[in-house]
Order: C-alpha cells, then sequence, then structure tokens
C-alpha cells in the first residue's frame, strides 16, 4: 500500500469539493440565477443600449461579489472550522501531511468556485441572449481576471484560519478585501500623509492583496480592448500572490499544536 | 520540507515585478474607471449611507492623486474627470474645505497644470461659501480667483470685503480689494495676491503652485526687459537680433536670459517678442482668458 | 532501519509544557520526561485520570502536537517519517468525523489517503461497518448518527488498512453496553492476530479484563508501568463471605469482621484471613448459611484511590 503525494492532495480536494456541495453553497447559484433572469426581463422596457450595459453591470458585479463571499465564508471555515471542531485529527495521523492538506483544500476550493463562476457565467450569458444582447467573449476575460482575483481572496482566507478562530479569521479577511480594493489609496498615501516613507508604502502596498488588479469589469463593458499581455501579468501576480499566501500558511500551520 | 523558504524566494519578488507591469499597462490610477460609472455626487452618496465621510476621503485621494500630489507638473492627467470627482467629493462631504481650494486650483489652471476651467472653479467655490459660509479662507479664495482667473475686479473685490466680516478675517482684505479696484490688471497685485497665498497655504501642491506662480510674474518682468533690450537693439541696428545671444554680444544683456526655473526664454527673431519657454514649468497655455495677466 | 524485531512503540523522554496564567509565564508539565516501551502483539491499558496527560500522550504519538523534548520511534522509524503511518491506525478521543458524509465515503476518503485501490477500499469498509455493527447504515449521512454510532465509525477508520500498531484514545467513550462489547471483542479479536494495542481508558474494569500490561500516569509522569499482578498486591488479603442470616438475632463475630447488608436476609462480610472458620461457626451456630466465600484482591480502583488521593498540585484538573 501506498500513495503518491498528488493523490493524497486530490483526495482532499475532492473532499472539499464535495463538502462545498454538501454544505449547500452553491444555493447562491440560484439566487443568482433568479437575480439575473428578473433583471433581464424588467430592464427589456429601457433605452436600447442600456440594458444591455446594465444586464452586464449587474452580472459580473453579481459574479464578482457571490464569488467573494464563498471564497470568505469557505475559505475560513476550511483550516479554522477543522482545527476547533478537531475533524483533522484522524486524518492527520494518517499518511498525510499538514502541506499536502492545505494544498488539497486550496484546489477543492479553486474547483468550487470555478464551478460557481462558470455556472453563474453561463447563466449571464443565457440571460443577454433571452434578452435578445448577444455578447461576445470578451466578457470572459472579466471573468476570468474576477475568478483570478478569487483565488487571492481564498489564500488570504487560508492563512487566516490557520493561525486564528474562525470568527477572527473572518473578520480579518474581510478587511482584506475591502482594503484590497482601495489599493490605489495605499499606493498614493504620501500624497496626502507626505511623512510616511516611500518604501513603507510601497511595501504596503505589495504586501496587501491589490484586488484593483482583477477588475477589468469596465473596460469590458465599454469595450475596450485587454491586451492578451494584461491578462498574462495579472495571472502571474495571482499566480505569484497565492504561492506566497499559501507559503506563509503552510509556515505557520506545520508546527501547530493542534489541541 | 523547505517549502515556505522555496515559495518566498520564488514567488515573493514576483509580486511586485508584475504589479508594476500591471500599472504600467493598465493604469495605476483606475479610478477613474468607477467615476465613469458613477456621475454624479448624488448617486455615490445614496451608495454609501453612513460612510460618506470616509468615501470623501477616498475620492479626494483619488483627485489629488491625479490632479495635484508630489508630481504638479506631471502631465499624465485626465482632466474629463476632475470635476466629476471633485462633484463627488464635495457631494459627500460638504464641509470638506480643501477640496474646494484644491479643486478650485486644479480646475482654474490652463493646461497643464490644471483642467483650465475658470468658471467651474469659481462656481465650485461658490458653493464652498455657500456650504460654509463662515469660512473667510473661502471668500477669499472666491475674491481671487474671480479677480486672477476669470479677470472680474469688482466681483472680486466685492467678495473680499464679504470675507472681511467674517470672523478671523485678516485686515488685509480691504487693502487687496481696493487694490483689486484700483490697479487692476497690475501684475504687482496679482504678485501680492499670489504671496499672500503662498503665506497661506500648508506645504503642498497650492504652496508649490503659488511659487509657480510668484516666479511666473517675475519671468514675465524679465521678459519685459529681454524685449525692451531688443528693441533697444532694433533702434540702434536697425533690425531684430537674430538671438539673444547676439543681444549679449551687444552688451544690452543685463543678466542670464534664463526663468527663475533656470530654463531659457524663448526668442523670436522676426518680431522681437521674449517668452517663456513651453518646456520650463512656469509656462502656461494661452486659453480663452488667457494665463492670467500678461 | 526498521526491522521486525523492533519493538512497534519506544517512547523516550518526552516533555510538553504548555504555558499558563496571565502573560503565560509559568508553565504546566503536561508530561514529564515519560518514557515507555511497547512489545510487539501486547495490549497495553493506558490508565490515569482526566488531565493525567493520556490524550496529550496520543497526540504526540500521531503528530497533532509537538513534544519539547525526548525521542519516539514507531514500528523502527523515526516520529517524523512517513512510513509507520500506513501500519497505524488511531481513534482520537470522541472523534469528529465529517457529519456530511456517510461511513462508506468517509472510509473512501480515509482509505484514498492510504492509497488503497478501488476494490480494496471498497472491501475494507464494508469488512469493516459489518464488524463494528453499522453494516446497515453505510450510508447514512452521518449527521444523523448518535454519539456512539459515529464512534464505531471512528473505530473503523482506525482499523482500515490493517495496521501492526492499534492507538485507541477512550474507545468505550460513548458507547452503549452492546457497544462496548462489541468494541471490546474487536480489540481482542487484534490481540488474537498478534496486532499491537495501546488503549487510554479511565474505566478501569476495562482494563483489568483485557490488557496484558497497563501504564498509570499521573500528573504527566508514568506513575508505574507492568503487568497487573505486578501492580496489584495478589495476595490474598480477605474473604469476601455471603451469609444468609435469618431472624433478629445476629450471630457474635470474631473482631475484625466487616458487615455489609445486602438484599433481604443476605449478609456480606469482610472477613481477614485466618478468622474465616470461627466466623463459619458463629453463622451456622445462630442457624444461618454460607452462601458463597470468595478471596479479595486489591482492584486496581483501590489501587487508583490509593495512589491518586487528594488532586496534586492545584485544585483545578487541567485538560488532558
Amino acid at each position: 500500500m501506498g500513495s503518491t503525494g498528488l493523490s493524497r492532495v486530490h483526495a482532499v480536494a475532492a473532499n472539499t469539493f464535495r463538502e462545498t456541495i454538501r454544505e449547500k453553497v452553491l444555493y447562491n447559484l440560484v439566487f443568482f440565477a433568479v437575480l439575473m433572469t428578473l433583471s433581464g426581463l424588467l430592464l427589456k422596457p429601457l433605452s436600447i443600449r442600456q440594458d444591455e450595459k446594465i444586464i452586464k453591470d449587474i452580472g459580473l458585479a453579481s459574479i464578482e461579489l457571490f464569488g467573494t463571499l464563498i471564497a470568505l465564508f469557505m475559505g475560513v471555515s476550511l483550516v479554522s472550522k477543522e482545527i476547533e471542531r478537531h475533524s483533522l485529527h484522524p486524518l492527520l495521523a494518517k499518511p498525510v501531511s499538514r502541506g499536502e492538506f492545505l494544498l488539497g483544500k486550496f484546489a477543492g476550493l479553486a474547483f468550487t468556485l470555478f464551478v460557481n463562476v462558470a455556472v453563474m457565467t453561463l447563466g449571464l450569458y443565457a440571460t443577454l441572449w433571452a434578452t435578445r444582447r448577444g455578447a461576445g467573449l470578451e466578457m470572459l476575460q472579466a471573468v476570468l481576471a474576477i475568478y483570478l482575483g478569487l483565488l487571492l481572496v481564498v489564500a488570504v482566507a487560508l492563512l487566516f484560519s490557520t493561525v486564528t478562530s474562525s470568527a477572527l479569521a473572518l473578520v480579518l479577511s474581510v478587511c482584506a478585501v475591502v482594503v484590497g480594493h482601495f489599493a490605489d489609496v495605499i499606493r498614493n498615501m504620501r500624497e496626502v500623509a507626505p511623512a510616511v516613507p516611500t518604501w513603507a508604502t510601497q511595501v504596503l502596498y505589495f504586501a496587501l492583496p491589490n484586488l484593483r488588479n482583477f477588475d477589468l469589469k469596465t473596460r469590458v463593458v465599454y469595450g475596450d480592448p485587454v491586451r492578451a499581455s494584461d491578462l498574462g501579468w495579472i495571472a502571474l501576480y495571482a499566480a505569484a500572490y497565492v504561492g506566497v499566501v499559501l507559503g506563509l500558511a503552510f509556515a505557520a500551520f506545520r508546527s501547530k499544536d493542534l489541541q | 520540507m523547505r517549502w515556505p523558504r522555496l515559495a518566498w524566494l520564488l514567488f515573493a519578488p514576483l509580486v511586485p515585478l508584475a504589479q508594476t507591469r500591471i500599472d504600467g499597462s493598465l493604469g495605476a490610477f483606475r479610478a477613474q474607471e468607477e467615476v465613469l460609472y458613477l456621475w454624479s455626487g448624488d448617486q455615490v452618496r445614496r451608495l454609501f449611507p453612513g460612510l460618506e465621510g470616509v468615501m470623501a476621503d477616498v475620492y479626494w485621494l483619488r483627485t489629488v492623486q491625479y490632479f495635484g500630489g508630489q508630481r504638479v507638473f506631471a502631465t499624465e492627467k485626465r482632466f474629463d474627470l476632475l470635476e466629476p470627482l471633485i462633484d463627488i467629493t464635495v457631494t459627500l462631504d460638504p464641509r470638506f474645505e480643501i477640496a474646494y481650494r484644491y479643486g478650485a486650483s486644479f480646475l482654474a489652471e490652463p493646461w497643464p497644470i490644471g483642467a483650465g476651467k475658470p468658471e467651474a472653479a469659481v462656481a465650485l467655490l461658490e458653493r464652498g461659501v455657500a456650504n460654509m459660509p463662515q469660512s473667510w479662507l473661502l471668500q477669499q479664495h472666491l475674491g481671487f480667483y474671480t479677480y486672477f482667473f476669470l479677470r472680474d475686479p469688482s466681483r472680486a473685490a466685492d467678495a473680499l470685503l464679504a470675507a472681511r466680516k467674517l470672523p478671523g478675517a485678516p485686515p488685509w482684505l480691504e487693502t487687496m480689494a481696493a487694490d483689486f479696484l484700483a490697479k487692476a490688471g497690475d501684475r504687482e497685485t496679482s504678485r501680492k495676491m499670489w504671496a499672500r497665498l503662498y503665506e497661506q497655504q500648508e506645504e503642498g501642491p497650492l504652496k508649490r503652485n503659488a511659487l509657480n506662480q510668484l516666479q511666473r510674474l517675475d519671468a514675465l518682468d524679465q521678459a519685459d526687459v529681454l524685449e525692451r533690450g531688443a528693441s533697444e537693439f532694433r533702434r540702434r541696428w536697425g533690425r531684430w537680433p537674430e538671438s539673444l545671444r547676439e543681444l549679449g554680444q551687444a552688451g544690452l544683456l543685463p543678466f542670464a536670459p534664463v526663468d527663475p526655473t533656470g530654463v531659457p526664454y524663448q526668442y523670436d527673431p522676426r518680431d522681437g517678442k521674449v517668452e517663456i519657454a513651453a518646456a520650463s514649468p512656469l509656462w502656461r497655455h494661452p486659453g480663452p482668458l488667457g494665463s492670467g495677466l500678461r | 532501519m526498521a526491522s521486525r524485531t523492533d519493538p512497534p512503540l519506544e517512547i523516550v523522554g518526552i516533555t510538553k509544557a504548555y504555558p499558563v496564567g496571565f502573560l503565560a509565564r509559568q508553565r504546566r508539565l503536561a508530561l514529564d520526561s515519560l518514557s515507555l516501551s511497547l512489545a510487539a502483539g501486547e495490549l497495553l491499558g493506558y490508565l490515569g485520570p482526566n488531565g493525567s496527560g493520556k490524550t496529550t500522550t496520543l497526540k504526540i504519538l500521531t503528530g497533532l502536537i509537538f513534544p519539547d523534548s525526548g525521542s519516539v520511534t514507531v514500528l523502527g522509524e523515526p516520529l517524523a517519517s512517513r512510513g509507520w503511518r500506513y501500519r497505524v491506525g488511531y481513534l482520537p478521543e470522541r472523534p469528529y468525523l465529517y457529519d456530511y458524509l456517510t461511513p462508506n465515503e468517509y472510509l473512501d476518503y480515509a482509505g484514498r489517503l492510504f492509497g488503497m485501490g478501488a476494490e480494496t477500499r471498497r472491501a475494507r469498509a464494508k469488512e469493516l461497518l459489518r464488524q463494528v455493527g453499522l453494516e446497515d447504515s453505510a450510508d447514512v449521512v452521518m449527521r444523523r448518527f448518535s454519539k456512539g454510532m459515529v464512534q464505531r465509525v471512528g473505530l473503523a477508520q482506525a482499523l482500515l488498512n490493517d495496521p501492526e500498531l492499534v492507538l485507541l484514545d477512550e474507545p468505550m467513550s460513548g458507547l452503549d453496553p452492546l457497544g462496548r462489547r462489541l468494541v471490546r471483542n474487536i480489540i481482542l479479536d487484534l490481540k488474537a492476530r498478534g496486532r499491537t494495542v495501546l488503549f487510554s481508558t479511565h474505566i478501569l474494569s476495562d482494563a483489568e479484563t483485557l490488557c496484558d500490561r497497563v501504564a498509570v500516569l499521573r500528573s504527566g509522569k508514568l506513575l508505574a508501568v507492568g503487568r497487573l499482578d505486578q501492580i496489584l498486591d495478589v495476595g490474598v488479603s480477605a474473604l469476601e463471605v455471603l451469609v444468609s442470616v435469618p431472624g433478629a438475632t445476629f450471630p457474635q463475630l470474631p473482631a475484625g469482621v466487616r458487615v455489609h447488608p445486602a438484599m433481604s436476609e443476605r449478609v456480606r462480610l469482610d472477613v481477614p484471613e485466618g478468622a474465616l472458620a470461627p466466623v463459619v461457626a458463629a453463622v451456622e451456630g445462630a442457624g444461618g448459611k454460607i452462601l458463597s466465600v470468595l478471596p479479595t484482591r486489591q482492584s486496581l480502583e483501590d489501587y487508583f484511590v490509593q495512589e491518586m488521593g487528594p488532586p496534586a498540585e492545584g485544585a483545578w484538573a487541567p485538560r488532558d
């Protein structure tokens, strides 16, 4: 008998996905679908160009909002609830390492988010087609960017939940998300507080998750082009940031006593 | 087991690298797109009940980032967004005093410093005066801007006198009002006005701008001297000098022909006119109302 | 290199301290230089009152918490190595298994972590659930289960990989008498198949009936380790005589005999050694009957009470 690291990570990931389904997290999709359909129907009588824009706006914003909520709530319960409820205990005695466990959790949640986002995107396209306002594939660029941003949120939530209780982890994660959306303010803090040294604002700016990087919504809705290289850099940022955060989470988790 | 260290070494430097690239290509100040969405202050206010103060700060920060801040003379500004941003800021927080002052400056100054919309600036100050009737400083600014940018000395003087009546107002407001009325268009009066503003302003874009305006007035004086020199040259030799250097060779150059920021003046040998060079920080686009007084 | 002749478990000088007090200045020793060794195929009872460090020990063994000093060797391999985990099973105290899964799904998940093939997982799950008496609820989501049922699934997951060494933390907790008998039989079966079992409990009767050796823990220190008959005083100290005495006249009993009323006319007498003959004579003389005579040995409970006595340092009992 012997298992490989990858198979163990896969087992944890698969179970995590199963958990999100069984915990009825995906019911929000139903709500979203309803929201989309209603907005599509209600806005039809409006002026010709506006309803398409509004549907796209609401659609993309909803994907981002619901995705963020899922990422936050599930991300926090990933580890902190497991620690609090001691459900980790029988599992960690088995050949799976803490790092594999963490990675599996992240992968499982990334997949959950992917499914969520995919279904919501399909719903958005369906609404647009149903209301005779077609939509091209450019919207997928914004959706991809949103998804990458959600991975950051999950990683941050996971990090906080390895170091603190589920309640505090949730609060901290929400704060990180809010601050992340105002990253430009951090970067340019010196404009209004010149006493702050430049290196300090720089460090803070790079250390905090810059969620504005993933906001291509307006661009796409107005039809401004998004270069492939832009998406590439955004993806690289996401991968790098997630890597750093998961590394921190692993460092915090591996020597933690699980009472 | 060396995972975390490896992750750090590999991933950590990629974060600032990717971020800088993204900022470079998509723009570091992407708040502009939000403003395209939200086109009025009232709409924004309705979105953030209870958080107006904080949101006013945020929008103000964004305004400053674009139009002032450490880079007063930067060229990548979006003037079309200036008015909506300021409008949102003061709608969210009608007593945001510096927003009126700085906003007026950003709006009134001609390109490339500001948006070149002096009427909008004055309208903003009027709004500020209406929302903060006890502020003599805003009244004073209203007066100054009406004088300098709208070239309406009598309205300006009225504003200054109204300011004088408010608590805490300094006495020199009366003298200044008198100067406005008596010596309208005089460079000396403008100089006094900008000197006051320079004294009053805290460190930052407005102080620097006031200094800039003072230097500009000096530069204009110097340009006049150089033009007189050129005229003298013409009187003696029947033609305009080819260049300022030639003027210097003829002994008619009393000082080095550079403006107070060190940028050489521009000389047109066809008509003997000396102007501030376009590359100088003191340069202003002429525009419909001109760049203040000549 | 691990070999077959290595002891399945060897604990040497394990110490674990926790900071306590307001600014975490003082340290409480949960385990104080604990050393213990298991022989292959033995059934060791790990005993001690709540807070003595039993669960701490097991959590250190399974890598859930980290000792301050000392070393542990499991099946010949160091604690940090992964290999021994394929051959060890662990049942935590009051196990929380995912309540959104069914027992089959949980065991399938655990089986994947061991790298068991799909067929093997299915077969083992079926077999184990049958052994713990849950074959009818194998596909019921565990949210619906009673504590005892979850406990039994816990035992099933501990034995999934047919481990050589089994670590059980309070395996009988939450079980009704039927469940306890089930677990007892499973443990005996493990022993019969040559597996090594360490189980911690504070139910002494279980230890008495099942274990080869016991280790007694108090306040993080090993009080005694050894065969029961080594720890307990096996000499017959007294006799327990059950008599039936009708009527009002109570026989005149020799000194040193304690009388405990039993049921109706029955009386239980604690008779010191050597005093048996006069007691029998007295009872029969009064018209009573001798019902039974049993030697009393010191029980583990007596030993416990005698050794544990008043609580150790401080009146509070810290968490185990």
